[in-house]
Order: structure tokens, then C-alpha cells, then sequence
């Protein structure tokens, strides 16, 4: 439909000022003043159907016109044009109708858009209107839920159980008929009991904190008092002295001893506090004294800046008198030797005291670089002691206490860290400077608490009481024991260099009542001249003669026969016997090489030395088996077989009884002496 | 100036003690076992110690191969002589035989199976068995020794069958003359002497120290060693090591030798002799002439 395809918008028609727009058509509203045509109120009148059916005819109409126009023209002729002229007519006529219908249909439509619009404006107003009520709705529900969820303050607080609170809170606060319905009363009555409770306990704390106050004041005074008596009882103490003297009671001694005690470096304390404790406990015979000087040990740890200022003043003295002299490479490594074996200035004394009055004199140092002790000892007797020649070394500072365990010679220090100290300042071993410093012994160490594991050497060895205290009453007894055996030694050597074996009355029974060798002489030789001799190399081979023994030389004679013996003593005398090794001279040299009968000899004075230990401490061992020896030689001269070859008769007539010479594959003499019959026999 | 022995560990009294104990100790007797793997040695303090041969002369010996495989105390006194049989080891020592069983023997704490001792007429001094002889044809063992008399026990039943009485002085050592069957014992009053097993009666005696070629007074007149060979016999101690034919009793041959011969035995057509004194073990072949020594 042509009104249809043109879509192109015509300046409206009408305004409501009447000014007419159109040029071409030109209805001029000359019917009425004041009324205007309004050709949009036409449309409301007109039916858009019929108008419809107009147009259908008028565009047929049209169509007529200008087939017949068409007609016409083809035809040609003289009244054509008129015709043609009135169907022209016409036809603008008709044009001019569908003009109107466009128009017409142009306005329908742009009311039919205004209409909508409008519509669409109103439905757009009642969206927003919806949109802002669900807004509100979603709100307030939000808001409503907020206060639903809210929780008061009050609910934080920990109430007392219902039951409680009805039980305790008096009636005008707890207003059971009110409450007891009604849970919001119910709550703030709790609240109000809640509250009350509170203040009552605000004010029990407020007293309790004024309450305490004054008692810290009590205590102050108190204090005070107590700090002021201690002078008091000083002085009172000083007048005790002469009253514990009086009483042999000397706490003050032990007082003044602990304190001095107090500066001791650990080893040192803790062997003074075992060494005094065993004493206090199991031994009075041993007593303990700290000896040195305390200021020097004091002075030990006292802080740098002194001694500083001392050292710049010193330093500066010697400067001025000293300018030239720089001290040599040698006297500084010296100096720096003596800085690695000093002394701690305090040093613990132990004596032991012994059943007949000799005192065993312990003095233990602590070398602080190195960090083990020492001991120095000496042995005082009662009575005045002639050191008989060979006893030399029995009671010498250097070797009483060797070897009190086996192995602890003491000559090389026990602690495996030194051997690096002692690469930097060139020292080679302790053992040279052992005289000055005393021995490192290990049980010297071992009282000290000082424990050096041979397979992780420690950086820092602490003092341990328990290594001490488990070792102490061993090694107290072995002192003992050793200083006594020492004695008796020293003694019997006093006998033995005279030529007699002193035999006590209780180990008589041992031998026969005659005894014709003699012993004619007893002297020291040395470990060098001991591994020399040619009948001691069993002995040696079997390591059983070392250089921290000593060895001696006996000569035993009888007639033409001279029998020597080289002792081996070993320090751990008694427990540890003598061993001897023979070789006689009589009709040739016989040792225990060539002959088995010197050999059973040696095996009765060395194997079965239990027999001639004698009583206890068994300090007789030694001369009993000197005196064995010479009985052993005595059966060995007498029960000589006789050659029936040499002239004359024997030298030695056989006085001792015997019950058979010779007995066994070995043909061996009878050197078993059986007491109280009296006779010998085989082992 | 460093000691040969240096040692590591400090000798104790208890070390120093064993120490002396080895250096004065005396082998008297040994025995080998008889499936021969095991050697039984005894010494002079009574013990017996059992060394297994097959791991000491194995090629992977070590230090403790060498050492015993058990060691018991035997007998309170020295153990002189032992000897086995195919089951037991029988060691004599002070005055008594015990039996062990070579089977029991290797575990600890081994008791003996039995033990007997032969009648002494003496009661003052036990005297001591020196030499044990077993007569496998008779089944039985024949002791000597401090009383100077040879008993022969039975070793089935354990008793004491005879007494030989004939030597005045105790006997050292024992030999069996297997052909006759004959027993030679030598003693310290220097003769050997014969004895016949069926009779019981000694049947000669070679006075050793009267021969001038083999005396030797200033060793004594002591027999310590006979070996025969039931046509020859040698026999040694104080006086040299000789060689006799027994059916003429006369000395055909002396071996040179200095010192007193302990040992000695016959050796196929050799003589195997040994001193105590020296470390070597001297082979003759019996034309006194010495083939070679075997030396420790």
C-alpha cells in the first residue's frame, strides 16, 4: 500500500495558533471565528475502515481515470482534450483525497505512538514506584533481622544459675511473682543482683589492697631489725672464741676454713669437701687444711681495668730502667712456660696419720692452664729415721706414691688437651718438670673430680663430686698401706744391709730352726743393670720388669756356694710380690736355664709367695722370702747327689730330713718344708 | 733406651701372678686324641689343657689357635704322665689315675670318669706316678713310679692285678716289648730291669751305670728315657744314650750326646731323642750316627 511505504514524516498539519503550513493545499477555516479545524479531532470521527474502503476506491478510481486518460490519448481526437481535461480534473480531485487519507493516516499513527508512549510512560512510573517499595521491603527486612539478631551486652555477662540467683538474692531485688512470669523482668532483675554482687566484691578488694599495704610496711621494719642484729652476733661470736677453745669445740676454724674454701678453684674444693667430709665420717685420722694466699687467689678474678693500670704502671717503671734490654726468644718461651704451668696460689693439705705415729704429708696443687693437679708428698715419722743405703728410694718425694694404682707412674699429664698447650710453648713432656709442680698421678685426679675419657677429649672438664667421692676411701687405704709397707721396708732394708733377715716370731713357723746360709749382702742396682744380667731375661721378656720398679741385689753364701739373687720390687709392694731370679755358683754357674732345680726355687719364693705372706698387712713378705731362699739353698747344697767319682767326702752333709731326694720325671729336690713335723718334701 | 717389651696394660696383681705362673711352668705329659685332632698336655700345677692341632697347623692360624681350646685343673698335684686309649684320656700324676673321655672332654666343667689308685704299702708320703703303659692285649694299664713298684690294673674291671717289686729306687719310665710280652722299666737306681707280663716275674736286669762306654758318674746313675724296639732297646739319662741288643743285654752303640736325655723313642729305623734341657729333638739312625736335630 503506497500510504504505508511513505514512512516520511510531514510537519504536522495543524498547530493549535490555525497558521496553515501547507502551500499546496490551502483549506482556509473561513466556516466559524474562534473554531479552528482540528483535522486531528476529524480523525477520532472518521472510521479507519471506511477510510480504508475510500482509499481502495479512490486509488481504483484513479486507476479508471487514467486508463481511460490513456484511452483517450491513444484514441486522439478533438473533444479528447476536454475529456482529458475533466478526467484530469478528477484525478487531482482524487489526488488530493488520498492526500487527505495520508494525512489522515499519518495522524492516526502518530496518535497511536503518543498513546503508547504515554502507557509505556505510566508503566514505567508504577516499575520505578515497585522497584522502590521492594527496596524498602528488602530494608526493612534487613533491619529487622538486625534487630532480631542483636545481642545485648547484658548477655556477656556470666549470670548466676537461676536457681542461685533465687536462692540468694534478697526479695525486693529477685521479685519472684514479677520475674518468675515475666523473662525480661526475670533478666534485669538478674542484671541488678548482677550489679549489686559487683560492688560489694569492688569494695572487699579496695580493703584487701590497703590491707597488704600495711603488712609490706610490717615487713620493711621487720627486715630492718633482722639486718641490724647481724653485727650483733659477730661480736658475740668473737667472744665465743676463747670458749670453744676452752671446749676443743673450734666451729670457728672450720668456719674460716670453709671461707678460704670458697676461692679454691673446683678441683681443689671438691677434693677439700670429699677429703673433709671422709675424714669427719669414716676417718679421724685425716685431717685437711687449705694453705696459700687468698688475696693472690682474689686477685685471680679481679676485673681487667685494675690490673691494667697496674701493668701500664709497672710497665712504665721498667721502661725507664730496663730501655736497651729486650728480652730474648729463649726467655720468652721460658715466660711463656711458666704461664702455662702456673699454680693456683691456694692448695689444699691432706695428712694422713698411721697406726705408729708417721704422717703421710699430701699437699695438692691445681695447674690452671692445664687444668689438672698435682701432689706433692712427704713422709714424716715419729722418730728420727736412718735412711740405710739401699733404701733410698722408699720414701723419696718422687717415688713413694708411684704406682699406687698399676700403671700410674705420674710422669706424664692426664690430660690429653695439654699435648697441644705444650706444642706451642715447646714443652716435650711433664715429666721434667715433675719435681717442682708434684705428680700428676691419675688418682689424684680422680679426687679432684677430673675425669679424662681417653677417647673424646673434652674442652671443658667439670669437677664432679660422685668421681671423687667413689674413690676416695680406696685410695685413702692404699695411702696408708703404701706408707706403712714403705716404713716397714725402710726398716727391714736397715736389718738386711746388716746381713740378718728379720724374721718376726709369727712367721717362724715358715722355716726350719736352723738355717746355715747367710745373706751377706743387700744393695740397689739400677733398672739399666738389672735388664743386663744374663739370668733375668725371662723376666724382662715377660714385661714384668719396667723402670718405675725398683731392684736390688742379695747375696746368699754358705761354704764355696754363692747364690745371687736379682729382686724386682714392684711400688705396689705387698699386694704385688717381689720376684727374684737366682744364679748360684758352685760347681759352675747354674741359673734357671740349666738347671731345673734353681728353677723350682725361683718357683717357690715367686709363685707361692702366699704362704710367706705372713699376718696381715703382710709387710713380712719380702724377708720371708729372703729367708725361704736361704733355707731353698740349704736343701738344694745338702741334697746334692754325690759323685762317687771325685775324692773326699761332701761338702755339705745332709742335716735336713727328707723323705725322698729325688722324685719325678725332673728329678726334683725337695723344697716343700712341712711345719710343725719339721721334715721336707715334694710339691 | 726404650724397653724390647713395651706394655700396654698396667700389670695388676692378678696379671703380675699369672705372669709367674707361665714362667715357672713345667710340661710333663702329653697325649694325642685319637682321631688325632687334639692334643692334651699337662703340666706342673695339676692342670691339663686340650689344644686343637687342626686350627694350630691350619693354614689360617691365628694368635688364638694356638692357645688351649679348654684348660681344667686334673689333679691337685703335677701331671706326670698321660696317655689314651681309643675312648679315654687317663692322665697320673700325685699318687692317682684319672680317666677322662676324650668325648666330654672339650666342653667345660668336664668331671673324670673315673679315678683309681693303685695299693702303696707306704701311708706317709703319697708317692707319684711317673710312667703309664698300656698292654692293649691284655686290656690293661700298667703304672709305675715313687714306690718303686710296677702295678697293673685292669681297665675294664679297675682293679689292681699285680704288684712287680724288684727296683730299689723309684721308677722313671716304662717301655713295652710287644713280641714276648715283656716289660722294661727304668728307674733312678740306675738299672733297667725286665718283666714278664704272664709270670709276673722280672726276667733280667741290665745294671746301665756298671758299662763303663755309657756310664757317667758325675750325671748320676739315673735312667730317664727307654725306648725298644723288642730286639733293641735305648736308654738314656745319667748315663749316655746307648743302644743294646736286649737278647745278649750288651751296649752296642753311644750316642755323643752331653746333656741328660729325657726322651727317646724309635722311629721306623730312626731314634728320636730329645733333652730337656735344650730345644732340639736329635735323630739318629741306629748306627750312632746322627742324621739331623729338629730344633724349636
Amino acid at each position: 500500500m503506497s500510504s504505508e511505504s511513505s514512512k516520511k514524516r510531514k510537519p504536522k498539519v495543524i498547530r493549535s495558533d490555525g497558521a496553515p503550513s501547507e502551500g499546496k493545499r490551502n483549506r482556509s477555516d473561513t466556516e466559524q471565528e474562534g473554531k479552528y479545524y482540528s483535522e486531528e479531532a476529524e480523525v477520532d470521527l472518521r472510521d479507519p475502515g471506511r477510510d480504508y474502503e475510500l482509499y481502495k476506491y479512490t486509488c481504483q478510481e484513479l486507476q479508471r481515470l487514467m486508463a481511460e486518460i490513456q484511452d483517450l490519448k491513444s484514441r486522439g481526437g478533438k473533444d479528447v482534450a476536454v475529456e482529458i481535461e475533466d478526467r484530469r480534473i478528477q484525478s487531482c480531485v482524487h489526488f488530493m483525497t488520498l492526500k487527505k487519507l495520508n494525512r489522515l493516516a499519518h495522524i492516526r499513527l502518530k496518535k497511536g505512538r503518543d498513546q503508547t508512549h504515554e502507557a509505556k510512560q505510566k508503566v514505567d512510573a508504577y516499575h520505578l514506584q515497585l522497584q522502590n517499595l521492594l527496596y524498602e521491603v528488602m530494608h526493612l527486612q534487613k533491619e529487622i533481622t538486625k534487630c532480631l539478631e542483636f545481642k545485648s551486652k547484658h548477655e556477656e555477662i556470666d549470670l548466676v544459675s537461676l536457681e542461685e540467683f533465687y536462692k540468694e538474692a534478697p526479695p525486693d531485688i529477685s521479685k519472684a511473682e514479677v520475674t518468675m512470669g515475666d523473662p525480661h523482668q526475670q533478666t534485669l532483675a538478674r542484671l541488678d543482683w548482677e550489679l549489686e554482687q559487683r560492688k560489694r566484691l569492688a569494695e572487699k578488694y579496695r580493703e584487701c589492697l590497703s590491707n597488704k599495704e600495711k603488712i609490706l610496711k610490717e615487713i620493711e621494719v621487720k627486715k630492718e631489725y633482722l639486718s641490724s642484729l647481724q653485727p650483733r652476733l659477730n661480736s658475740i661470736m668473737q667472744a665465743s672464741l676463747p670458749v670453744q677453745e676452752y671446749l676443743f669445740m673450734p666451729f670457728d676454724q672450720a668456719h674460716k676454713q670453709y671461707e678460704t674454701a670458697r676461692h679454691l678453684p673446683p678441683p681443689l674444693y671438691v677434693l677439700f669437701v670429699q677429703a673433709t667430709a671422709y675424714g669427719q665420717a669414716c676417718d679421724k685420722t685425716l685431717s685437711v687444711a687449705i694453705e696459700g694466699s687468698v688475696d693472690e687467689a682474689k686477685a685471680l678474678f679481679k676485673p681487667p681495668e685494675d690490673s691494667q693500670d697496674d701493668e701500664s704502671d709497672s710497665d712504665a717503671e721498667e721502661e725507664q730502667t730496663t730501655k736497651r734490654r729486650r728480652p730474648t726468644l729463649g726467655v720468652q718461651l721460658d715466660d711463656k712456660r711458666k704461664e702455662m704451668l702456673k699454680r693456683h696460689p691456694l692448695s689444699v693439705m691432706l695428712d694422713l696419720k698411721c697406726k705408729d705415729d708417721s704422717v703421710l704429708h699430701l699437699t695438692f696443687y691445681y695447674l690452671m692452664n692445664l687444668n689438672i693437679m698435682t701432689v706433692k708428698a712427704k713422709v714424716t715419722t715419729a722418730a728420727e729415721l736412718i735412711t740405710p743405703i739401699s733404701a733410698g728410694d722408699l720414701l723419696s718425694p718422687d717415688s713413694v706414691l708411684s704406682c699406687l694404682y698399676p700403671g700410674d707412674h705420674g710422669k706424664k699429664t692426664p690430660n690429653p688437651a695439654n699435648q697441644y698447650q705444650f706444642d706451642k710453648v715447646g714443652i716435650l713432656t711433664l715429666r721434667d718438670y715433675v719435681l717442682d709442680l708434684g705428680h700428676p698421678y691419675l688418682w689424684v685426679q680422680k679426687l679432684g673430680g677430673l675425669h679424662f675419657p681417653k677417647e673424646q677429649p673434652q674442652h671443658t672438664v667439670i669437677a664432679d663430686h660422685s668421681l671423687s667421692a667413689s674413690h676416695m676411701e680406696t685410695t685413702m687405704k692404699l695411702l696408708k698401706t703404701r706408707v706403712q709397707s714403705r716404713l716397714a721396708l725402710h726398716k727391714q732394708f736397715a736389718s738386711l744391709e746388716h746381713g740378718i733377715v728379720p724374721v718376726t716370731s709369727d712367721c717362724q713357723y715358715l722355716f726350719p730352726a736352723k738355717v746355715v746360709s747367710r745373706l751377706v749382702k743387700w744393695v740397689t742396682i739400677a733398672h739399666e743393670d738389672y735388664m743386663e744380667l744374663h739370668f733375668t731375661k725371662d723376666i724382662v721378656e715377660a714385661g714384668l720388669a719396667e723402670d718405675t720398679n725398683l731392684y736390688y741385689m742379695a747375696l746368699v753364701e754358705r761354704g764355696t756356694a754363692k747364690l745371687q739373687a736379682a729382686v724386682v720390687l714392684n711400688p705396689g709392694y705387698s699386694s704385688i710380690p717381689p720376684i727374684f731370679q737366682l744364679c748360684l755358683n758352685w760347681k759352675g754357674e747354674k741359673t734357671n736355664s740349666n738347671d731345673d732345680n734353681i728353677r723350682a726355687m725361683e718357683s717357690e719364693v715367686n709363685v707361692c709367695y702366699k704362704e710367706l705372706c705372713g699376718p696381715r698387712p703382710s709387710h713380712q713378705l719380702l724377708t720371708n722370702q729372703l729367708q725361704r731362699l736361704c733355707v731353698l739353698l740349704d736343701v738344694y747344697l745338702e741334697t746334692e747327689s754325690h759323685d762317687d767319682s771325685v775324692e773326699g767326702p761332701k761338702e755339705f752333709p745332709q742335716e735336713k730330713m727328707c723323705l725322698r731326694l729325688f722324685r719325678g720325671p725332673s728329678r726334683m729336690k725337695p723344697f716343700k718344708y712341712n711345719h710343725p713335723q719339721g721334715f721336707f718334701s715334694h710339691r | 733406651m726404650e724397653r724390647a717389651v713395651p706394655h700396654a696394660v698396667p700389670l695388676g696383681q692378678i696379671e703380675v701372678f699369672q705372669a709367674l705362673q707361665r714362667l715357672h711352668m713345667t710340661i710333663f705329659s702329653q697325649s694325642v686324641s685319637p682321631c688325632g685332632k687334639f692334643l692334651a698336655a699337662g703340666n706342673n700345677y695339676g692342670q691339663i689343657a686340650v689344644f686343637s692341632l687342626s686350627a694350630a697347623l691350619s693354614s689360617e692360624a691365628k694368635e688364638e689357635s694356638k692357645k688351649p681350646v679348654v684348660t681344667f685343673q686334673a689333679h691337685d698335684g703335677p701331671v706326670y704322665c698321660m696317655v689314651s686309649t681309643d675312648r679315654h684320656l687317663l692322665s697320673a700324676g700325685d699318687g692317682e689315675v684319672k680317666a677322662w673321655l676324650w668325648a666330654e672332654i672339650l666342653k667345660k666343667g668336664c668331671k673324670e670318669l673315673w679315678r683309681r689308685q693303685p695299693p702303696y704299702r707306704t701311708s706317709l708320703e703319697v708317692p707319684e706316678i711317673n710312667a703309664l703303659l698300656l698292654v692293649p692285649k691284655e686290656n690293661s694299664l700298667i703304672l709305675a713310679g715313687g714306690d718303686c713298684q710296677l702295678h697293673t690294673m685292669d681297665l675294664e674291671t679297675g682293679t689292681f692285678t699285680r704288684a712287680l717289686r724288684g727296683h730299689t729306687d723309684y721308677i722313671h719310665c716304662l717301655a713295652l716289648r710287644e713280641r714276648s710280652p715283656e716289660v722294661l722299666s727304668g728307674g733312678e737306681d740306675g738299672t733297667v730291669r725286665l718283666w714278664d707280663l704272664r709270670s709276673a716275674q722280672e726276667v733280667q736286669t741290665i745294671e746301665v751305670y756298671k758299662h763303663e762306654e755309657c756310664s757317667r758318674p758325675h750325671n748320676g746313675r739315673w735312667i730317664g728315657c727307654l725306648a725298644t724296639d723288642s730286639d733293641w732297646m735305648v736308654c738314656g739319662g745319667g748315663p749316655a744314650l746307648t743302644l743294646w741288643h736286649l737278647r745278649s743285654s750288651t751296649p752296642t752303640t753311644v750316642f755323643p750326646m752331653r746333656a741328660p736325655q729325657k726322651h727317646v723313642t724309635f722311629y721306623q729305623d730312626l731314634v728320636l731323642t730329645a733333652a730337656g734341657n735344650s730345644c732340639r729333638v736329635d735323630v739318629f739312625t741306629n748306627l750312632g750316627y746322627r742324621a739331623f736335630s729338629l730344633s724349636f
